[in-house]
């Protein structure tokens, strides 16, 4: 009998050992700065945030409903001031230690101490002041606040919950931990033994045994390495490498759609900017922006420098953003002979293939952008070519990525900038410091003491009151506005919004690829490998 | 043989120099001209080396783009080499100090300084001009080593204890007795440095500095093989590199020969 | 012919002067990150998510004494104890990053300089030993096709067909060693002495290892000091371009994000490791030239 059970020890072990290791692999082009779930404001950070963090409810993105997590039930009250949630029992950790509401307590308040300069607490934070957390049970926690909090519980989907001793590899409530991390080389995150969730048959998730993750900052590196099959998604892939892919591995290549994404250019406007006075006028002037707008090729920037995989943008919001997006915006249209005309009531005259203003000066500006982005640099040059044709000179600057924040945050000596937003939030409640004229990130002319113009006044009052009507559907009413008066304006000239290009390998199941962050990532604990 | 090779390759250096020279007139298109509806078009009838990833002839912008490389980079190189030998001679026991000092240092960010100095309308010539005099300025040390190296060894030398012993000036010493020995080392630092003053003029490009868009250079052309997909779909691509090699290699057999010293 | 100074004597001067070379070098690098554009930003500063009280705080914590002497002082008190600080960046301590990548870089380096010292001294001897053109022109050719491809590039092609990067590396120093290797060895062929060697009969090989090697051997000591700091400044292009985890892709990331700890640490000890080779490199050629 001993000596059955022995041999039965030994021939599960040989099974257990010849089992594959679910491992799936994919390069991140940069260390995370942090596995600090409260200090994650950077892209690489975030996506470790997202695959080991427990969080009390999930967007789901591809209905945009909200679904619960480690909350099995929520509930608002006091006219969206106040939420409850009721926790799951037998909730643990990864290093095995209880998950009870005293830790949501302890999380949420570290968020927002004020000492803590957690990213992750100004999304809590309100005009009225910060939330009080009262424990109610072990397993009912209620967040409170002093006026109604739009969409306070879409809130709780990018906060995880921290244990009380967090290490240099923290434990979580997520499907994984960070178990290894080799700086520039690699992280690795295992399977949580203690995760809650389970999937309809009953079995625990997530299926993946461990996760890899290269640093690979060369995505030719990551492509070639995809095709060979050492890794198994690319979560965000070039235009150029997307066809690669297709041509290589048709099979792999996903384009779910236009991204979250915008492209666009803007002129300083700011004060302290060292620009001549007959320059400030220009950028200071509509007609003006209006003209180079409407100089600009969109189609073409999309067709050439992204080889189709992006659409000319109508606005501020890509239209993936389906409920936010104002579908009464259409994409601005390319009209180099109207944009003439607009100048030319503005006193601008075009002699001998060159723009003047009234003064006689030659219409000329550099435009600034950061280095190391070939799509950029190629818009710019695209940009260059086409307001060239309308007499106006373009110098091109590419610039490292900390002198060019510099000059656009700190120091405003810049004439014009070309950038971008990537991986945006959806609600645009997250944009209040781009809307709002004494924001920060209100690039044109940040951190205004009063607003400069009317229509800046007008955008700061709609804003203000969509950060605090807790109706969605009058929030969108009042940010459909912001966005025909941005149109209208133009501080931003909005260029193009690119697609979402990813590759995912055909061993990888489960992947329902979606334009919001993470991407391909966002139900990680559903996907398996063969 | 050798006679050959030196005459093949100052043929060559003097081809390559008149297509500078002439590269307006010699260019089917303007550098700068896109043709939208044909990027990433391989070789053809209508573009001899089919066009960039905006459609932009590829070999007229190789040709404009052999002006600014092929003047400048020796230009810089030049400046390097005379500075070096300046401070090798002059220098003495300090050299040694300085020259590290000055390798180990990390140049990128006084070319950031000297980015954020320039007004961001800085014509394109001035930035070219002032990125490869920088470049000749910074790039001295290295060669001043070499050169400090072969100096020491020469000052024990027999020859030259007796010229200093017979009174004759330190400066006609340098240039009668020290050049000669010096001038074969001095040419294969120059030729060193060449190649490596284009390639660094694409690397400052990504601070701003260098060759601006539109105008090509060599180092912005050559920094299309970080992607060596594209070489698969357009080899002309490595149009640049051959002509770079072709014009190191007759560099090479320009090399003066050997000279026996009695 | 004697110069006057014991070995000794030189041993100790050659010392002052690494350590008065390390720490300018160390203030020097440090002044040009303090004072180059983009130091007192973050990436934070363009996220819309993030309140300007959180901002105000971040760049507070990154803050730094404003004096840099005094910071360089404070850095160098702990440097002296093997504390190089935490990198701003990575939020690790420095010794850590170094500990980890300068193996990978140092393996790199020692098979690209050992490499391209061999193969650039082959290709010089076989342009010069045979005394035949052609010979010459195909090393000629060989060093020029050479010198034209960019150090990154050629790594980069290396990985593609997954060769190793070493090779590349070694390919990449030929060029440069090669030259200066056939100008030493044109001069030795020239020297009076191996004229009259080669006048007496002296068998080649004697030839090659008594009257060459021998004479050029300090320089080529030198040389291989020269090789090394080349091959580690063609190693961060490398490394940066095919993400290999060591010192060079370290030192740009350090660049780029103006890591100040990290690129203070690493600088003195590129400073040291330069000035180190450097000074061996010049005792050796000294003695050489009193030897002669």
């Amino acid at each position: 009998m001993k000596r059955l059970f022995g041999i039965g020890v030994f021939v599960c072990a040989l099974l257990s050992a010849a089992a594959p290791n679910h491992e799936l692999r994919f390069c991140l082009p940069g260390d995370p700065k942090t596995f600090d779930a409260l200090h994650v404001s950077d892209q690489h950070s975030e996506v470790i945030r997202y695959l080991t963090g427990g969080v009390l409810l999930r967007v789901n993105r591809v209905t945009d409903q909200l679904q619960p997590e480690l909350a099995d039930s929520w509930k608002l009250s006091d006219g969206g001031r106040a939420i409850t949630f009721n926790l799951r029992a037998g909730l643990k950790f990864s290093d095995g230690s209880p998950l009870t509401a005293s830790d949501v307590a302890r999380t949420l308040n570290a968020a927002l101490d004020p000492k803590q300069a957690s990213p992750a607490g100004d999304t809590f934070r309100s005009e009225q002041g910060d939330p009080t957390v009262r424990v109610v049970s072990p397993l009912e926690i209620t967040i409170r606040y002093a006026q109604p909090k739009p969409g306070i519980d879409r809130l709780f989907d990018a906060l995880s919950i921290l244990p009380a001793n967090s290490g240099r590899l923290p434990a979580s409530a997520g499907p994984f931990f960070v178990s290894e991390y080799r700086p520039g080389d690699y992280v690795r995150l295992a399977r949580n033994p203690n995760y809650w969730k389970r999937d309809s048959a009953g079995r625990q998730l997530p299926r993946l045994d461990s996760i890899r993750i290269d640093i690979q900052p060369n995505r030719e590196i990551e492509v070639t390495r995809f095709l060979r099959g050492e890794t198994h998604l690319i979560n965000k892939i070039e235009p150029e490498n997307f066809d690669r892919v297709a041509k290589e591995m048709p099979a792999a290549a996903r384009n779910p759609g236009a991204s979250l994404d915008s492209e666009f250019m803007w002129f300083n406007q700011a004060p302290a900017a060292a620009i001549p006075d007959w320059k400030r006028k220009w950028f200071a002037s509509a007609a003006f922006r209006h003209a180079v707008s409407a100089s600009i090729h969109r189609d073409d920037l999309a067709r050439v420098v992204f080889r189709g995989y992006a659409h000319p943008a109508a606005g501020p919001l890509s239209p993936s953003n389906r409920f936010w997006f104002n579908a009464s915006l259409k994409p601005l249209s390319f009209n180099p002979q109207s944009a003439l005309r607009g100048l030319a009531s503005e006193g601008f005259s075009l002699r001998d293939g060159i723009l003047r203003d009234r003064g006689g000066h030659a219409v000329e500006f550099s435009l600034i952008t950061n280095s190391g982005n070939r799509p950029r640099e190629a818009m710019a040059a695209v940009i260059q070519d086409d307001l060239r044709k309308i007499g106006i000179q373009v110098n091109i600057v590419t610039l490292d990525f900390s002198s060019l924040i510099e000059r656009i945050a700190k120091t405003a000596q810049y004439e014009a900038c070309l950038l971008g937003f990537t991986n945006v939030e959806i609600d645009p409640i997250e944009q209040m410091n781009v809307w709002l004229s004494s924001g920060p990130q209100h690039q044109w002319w940040p951190l205004q003491k009063s607003p400069a113009t009317q229509w800046e006044a007008r955008v700061d009052k709609l804003m203000l009151l969509q950060a605090s009507e807790p109706a969605r559907e009058l929030r969108k009413k009042a940010f459909d506005e912001v966005q025909r008066i941005v149109v209208e304006q133009e501080p931003f000239i909005y260029l193009v919004n690119p697609d979402y290009l990813t590759a995912v390998s055909p061993s990888l199941h489960g992947v329902q690829p979606v334009t919001a962050p993470p991407q391909l990532l966002w139900n990680i604990e559903s996907l398996s490998l063969e | 043989m050798r006679r050959n090779f030196k005459r093949a390759a100052i043929s060559l250096l003097l081809l390559i120099g008149m297509t500078a020279i002439f590269a307006p007139s010699l260019a089917p298109y303007d550098y700068s001209r896109q043709f939208r509806e044909a990027p990433n078009s391989p070789a053809g009838s209508q573009f001899p080396m089919g066009t960039d990833d905006l459609g932009r002839d590829r070999f007229s912008r190789l040709l404009y783009a052999t002006r600014v490389s092929i003047l400048l980079a020796p230009a810089a190189a030049l400046v390097s080499i005379l500075i070096a030998l300046l401070v090798a001679a002059a220098a003495g026991r300090v050299l040694s100090g300085l020259t590290t000092l000055c390798l180990s240092l990390p140049w990128i960010f006084l070319f950031i300084i000297l980015r954020a100095t320039l007004p961001l309308n800085t014509r394109p010539i001035a930035s070219i001009l002032i990125t490869f005099g920088l470049m000749g300025v910074a790039g001295w040390a290295w060669p001043a080593r070499i050169f400090a190296a072969s100096i020491r060894q020469m000052k024990h030398s027999g020859w030259l204890l007796q010229a200093r012993a017979s009174g004759i000036a330190s400066w006609r010493i340098a240039l009668i007795h020290l050049w000669p020995h010096l001038r074969a080392i001095a040419i294969a630092q120059f030729r060193v440095l060449i190649p490596s003053y284009i390639l660094a003029e694409a690397s400052l490009g990504l601070l701003g500095l260098g060759v601006a868009e539109p105008l090509p250079s060599w180092g912005n052309l050559l920094a299309e093989l970080q992607h060596p997909g594209r070489v698969h779909d357009n080899p002309w691509i490595l149009a640049p590199l051959a002509l770079l090699m072709l014009v190191m290699i007759s560099l090479e057999a320009l090399q003066p020969s050997r000279e026996v010293v009695a | 012919m004697h110069s006057g100074f014991p070995f000794a004597n030189r041993i100790a001067s050659n010392l002052i002067t690494l350590a008065l070379v390390v720490l300018a070098g160390g203030f020097l690098a440090s002044a040009l990150v303090r004072y180059s554009p983009g130091f007192d930003s973050i990436p934070e500063d363009l996220n819309p998510d993030i309140s300007p009280a959180t901002l105000r705080v971040l760049h507070e914590q990154r803050s730094r004494e404003n004096s840099l002497p005094v910071f360089y002082a404070h850095y160098l008190a702990r440097a002296i104890r093997g504390d190089f600080g935490v990198s701003q960046n990575l939020k690790l301590p420095v010794n850590e990053l170094l500990r980890e990548r300068a193996p990978v870089t140092l393996r790199l380096i020692l098979w690209g300089t050992g490499g391209g010292w061999l193969l650039g001294g082959l290709l010089a001897w076989m342009a010069v030993w045979p005394r035949r053109d052609a010979l010459e022109a195909t090393a000629s050719s060989i060093s020029g096709l050479l010198l034209a491809i960019p150090p990154a590039v050629l790594a980069l092609v290396f990985f593609f067909y997954q060769a190793p990067l070493g090779l590349a590396l070694s390919l990449a120093l030929l060029p440069r060693v090669f030259g200066t290797m056939r100008a030493l060895l044109d001069d030795c062929y020239a020297s009076p002495v191996l004229l009259a060697a080669r006048a007496r009969g002296v068998r080649p090989i004697v030839i090659a290892a008594r009257y060459v090697l021998l004479a050029a051997a300090p320089q080529l000591f030198a040389l291989l000091g020269v090789a090394l700091v080349l091959a580690f400044g063609s190693a961060i292009p490398i490394e940066a371009l095919c993400d290999v985890p060591g010192l060079g892709a370290l030192a740009l990331q350090a660049a780029t994000s103006r890591d100040m700890p990290l690129l203070c640490g690493m600088s003195l000890i590129i400073t040291f490791f330069v000035t180190l080779v450097h000074a061996a490199g010049d005792l050796a050629t000294g003695l050489a030239g009193e030897r002669a």
